[in-house]
């Protein structure tokens, strides 16, 4: 988990948040509030296992919560940020701020 | 990480979010109020005694199944945006009130054309608003009602009202077949 105003922007990134597609369902989510790995898979056009991979990851991180649920009888699973995750994505977004204007000098 | 890799990320993250900013609405919400609207429009004209009822049973139970066709969709999508909800809820809940606050002069003993005259005035604005902030389409609508009321107030044609709502439902249906056009090229 990143550390407050470190020397280096670049040391402020998640790791967790580094991988382009978690960063998008970080992004995703904190937009949408709940979001279905069917819709996921469409919208971040990925197959089932990689997107399930880093969904996982971010599970782990304590970032994203899970429940599942039926829509007309077929099984959903759905993805909310957690309390967590959405200080850790407002985080991330606010170091590659940094990372991006130390970039420009 | 190298700026070039910063910059494919936050592109293919960027498109991502620009997917889900394309919604054009429910082509069920609007093929319903495509048929309520011309029916409720063409009664002041027509039967101006069954006007108030009607639009107290179509307004509240139209507004009610077009709230349930509404989350039946989210859930369809797999997108349940509850602060997006909120904001379709409050917006067409002020509408609801701005609808009812029209009889008010009815009430007071005004003719009801005044109210009739104020619903339109209130619908075109509520629908246009909602063209701006929630769903590009009904805007037309709103402003087809705008125009309507200008006509309605200037000039007193005859069968301003069924006019009126023909146009409006052909505005609403056009909108659900372009947001069903939408939806079949997005799959």
């Amino acid at each position: 988990m990143a550390t407050a105003s470190p020397a280096n922007p670049l040391d402020a990134l998640d790791p967790a948040l580094e991988h382009r597609v978690r960063l998008a369902i970080g992004v995703l989510l904190a937009r949408h509030g709940e979001i279905s790995f069917a819709a996921f898979k469409q919208q971040l056009q990925l197959t089932d296992g990689n997107l399930g991979s880093q969904l996982r990851k971010l599970e782990d991180a304590g970032y994203i919560a899970l429940r599942r649920d039926f829509v007309e009888r077929k099984p959903v699973t759905w993805y909310r940020l957690t309390a967590t995750g959405r200080k850790a994505v407002d985080r991330h977004l606010k170091a590659l701020q940094a990372v991006i204007a130390s970039a420009q000098g | 990480m190298s700026p070039d890799r910063l910059q494919q990320d936050l592109d293919y993250v960027a498109a991502a979010v620009r997917r889900h900013d394309t919604s054009l609405g429910v082509p069920a919400i609007y093929f319903l109020w495509a048929v309520l609207v011309p029916v409720g429009f063409a009664l002041p004209d027509h039967a101006p005694t069954v006007a108030g009822p009607y639009w107290l049973v179509a307004g509240i139970g139209g507004g009610l199944l077009s709230w349930w066709l509404a989350v039946r969709d989210a859930r369809r999508a797999g997108i349940n945006d509850t602060a997006d909800g909120r904001r379709h809820g409050l917006h067409w809940l002020v509408g609801g009130i701005g609808f009812l606050v029209c009889w008010l002069p009815v009430l007071r003993g005004a003719p009801i054309e005044m109210a009739v005259g104020n619903f339109l005035l209130v619908a075109g604005l509520v629908y246009a608003l909602a063209g701006v902030h929630l769903e590009r389409p009904l805007l037309w609508s709103g402003l087809v009602m705008l125009a309507a009321y200008v006509v309605l107030t200037m000039f007193a044609l005859p069968y301003t009202w069924t006019i009126t709502g023909l146009a409006i439902g052909v505005s609403l249906a056009w909108a659900g077949m372009s947001a069903v056009r939408a939806a079949r090229h997005a799959a």
